[in-house]
């Protein structure tokens, strides 16, 4: 393809090239990661660097005109005291989300019938708001618009379930909001999968989709009702009591997704 | 933290007794959330938890009488025994009669949910649609529990707990699920079921406010008595008929 248009050269003044040379050499020796690699000759653009911190670059920078505007700004990103870029944590692990541990809680609930507890000990709120959103997603695509009104119910039953276990346990309860949430969050994965699932179930078929919610509402249930009563004391003589009530908690996240 | 130190020269060091120059961390008893939500409730109502010492066994007996009373064959009064120099009536583990919060709880949340699957059956369900319905439903046992404590206030004796009156009036939602359910599976059968339903909680209020009144009432007025108990049991009728209606605008 021929160009329509004649692009000038562009030319750089080697002003301070040799200054600039020198830079670029000890910025080199400086072995910052994101740094980029210095071109070899002379008169090219040092290319801006982020040093974070690193004195010795900022103050080798001071010579050449070049060098002198990349020091302010490279002095003006890192700061005083500031951690370099290195020794800060990863930002999964600062924000408090462990991707393998949530996949291990959610696995942990895709068996029905064997479901490992010892995984949900410590309890997390980042694996229930990504089911959130998932279920949020699939309620989207069937053409509901239901952020506010599941965030609401979720946050309403959680603390249903919690006053509902505390008063029934007695003396010895000590089920937590923290992890009570958690758990009401994890055990929507049942909810999530009938939502994806009855996108694909033919429009006019009702009693299909009735069945359909039913199994999926016995697993979330019976989920959620073995973690609870085995994840805190005083519920195991309650157990059926308890487990009614998860059933109302999951039929009512189900009739959202039916009708 | 004294396991990893082990034994030192010169310094025993005991496990637990706090040594001269160690820090002190006095454990500050954390309380239990149970007790922290029972601290918080007990503060405004009589103690809670006596509301929910159920198990699987009362709570299928009480669902018999709430919705057959015809068929107790036993005694309405609730067992009293002395404690702390006080009488007091026996949890429900125990007497078959005394008020629970569990169930009354459960059928109202089994109520909101049923009513939304009768309205999505219709195709009129929307989430709003729902909290109208569990709006009414708590209108409909505040009405109840105004209905009980006014008739017991009128005859001169309102110690009973609120808490009782909340449970007792709270039991008509079982009745009413079961209506609703048999509008679910049958719609004819709703209009079989109501006149049951307001029966049987007619006369499961009646025959409770009765020993409630004689546990508590200072005058004896025999007329005035059967009077109100007349009421409560014909109240029930308009006030279920308006709850067991389950239709999109909540006024009627």
């Amino acid at each position: 393809m021929t160009k329509d248009f004649a692009v000038p050269p562009v030319v750089f003044p080697p002003t301070g090239g040799s200054s600039g040379g020198a830079n670029v050499q000890q910025r080199r020796f400086s072995a910052i990661p994101f740094q980029q690699p210095p071109p070899s000759s002379s008169s090219q653009i040092p290319f801006l660097s982020f040093n974070m911190g690193s004195a010795a670059a900022s103050s080798a920078t001071h010579a050449g005109p070049f060098g002198g505007t990349i020091a302010s700004s490279s002095s003006f990103g890192g700061g005083g005291g500031s951690p370099s870029f290195e020794d800060e944590e990863p930002l999964l692990d600062e924000l408090g989300i462990h991707p393998d541990q949530i996949w291990k809680k959610t696995r942990s609930i895709l068996n029905p019938f064997r479901i490992n507890q010892t995984v949900h000990k410590d309890s997390d709120l980042s694996g229930p708001i990504f089911l959130y959103l998932a279920l949020c997603l699939f309620q989207l695509l069937a053409g509901k618009i239901q952020f506010g009104v599941i965030l609401g119910w979720i946050v309403v039953s959680s603390i249903f379930l919690y006053v509902v276990f505390n008063m029934l346990a007695g003396r010895n309860g000590n089920l937590n909001l923290h992890t009570c949430t958690s758990l009401v969050g994890y055990c929507l994965l049942p909810v999530v999968v009938l939502s994806a699932v009855s996108l694909f179930v033919p429009q006019g078929a009702g009693p299909v989709k009735y069945v359909l919610a039913g199994v999926f509402v016995l697993w979330s249930t019976r989920a959620c009702s073995t973690l609870v009563v085995s994840l805190a004391d005083g519920g195991e003589e309650h157990r059926g009591l308890i487990a009614y009530a998860c059933f109302l908690i999951y039929t009512l996240f189900s009739l959202l997704v039916i009708f | 933290m004294y396991n990893n130190m082990g034994p030192q020269p010169g310094m025993p060091m005991h496990q637990g007794i706090p040594q001269p120059g160690m820090p002190m961390h006095p454990a500050i008893p954390q309380p239990s959330p149970s007790e922290y939500v029972q601290s918080n409730i007990s503060r405004y109502f009589s103690d809670p938890q006596y509301y929910f010492q159920v198990n699987d066994q009362y709570v299928r007996n009480k669902l018999k009488i709430v919705l057959f009373p015809f068929l107790h064959r036993g005694h309405w009064t609730r067992i009293s025994e002395p404690v702390g120099g006080r009488l007091s009536y026996k949890p429900p583990i125990y007497d078959i009669n005394a008020p629970d919060l569990y169930i009354p709880l459960m059928a109202f949340g089994t109520y909101v949910v049923l009513a939304g699957l009768s309205l999505g059956l219709y195709g009129k369900f929307s989430p709003e649609a729902l909290n109208w319905l569990f709006v009414k439903g708590m209108v409909g046992w505040f009405l109840q529990v105004m209905l009980l404590k006014i008739s017991l206030l009128s005859l001169g004796s309102g110690e009973a707990p609120l808490l009782d009156i909340v449970a007792y009036a709270g039991y008509t939602f079982t009745g009413l699920c079961l209506a609703v359910l048999g509008k679910i599976i049958w719609g004819y059968s709703y209009y079989v079921l109501i006149p049951w339903t307001c029966l049987c909680t007619g006369v499961f209020l009646v025959k409770t406010m009765k020993r409630v009144l004689f546990a508590e009432a200072r005058s004896y007025d025999s007329s005035r008595h059967h009077y109100l108990l007349i009421f409560v049991a014909l109240a029930q009728f308009p006030l279920l008929i308006w709850l067991g209606n389950i239709s999109v605008n909540w006024l009627f």
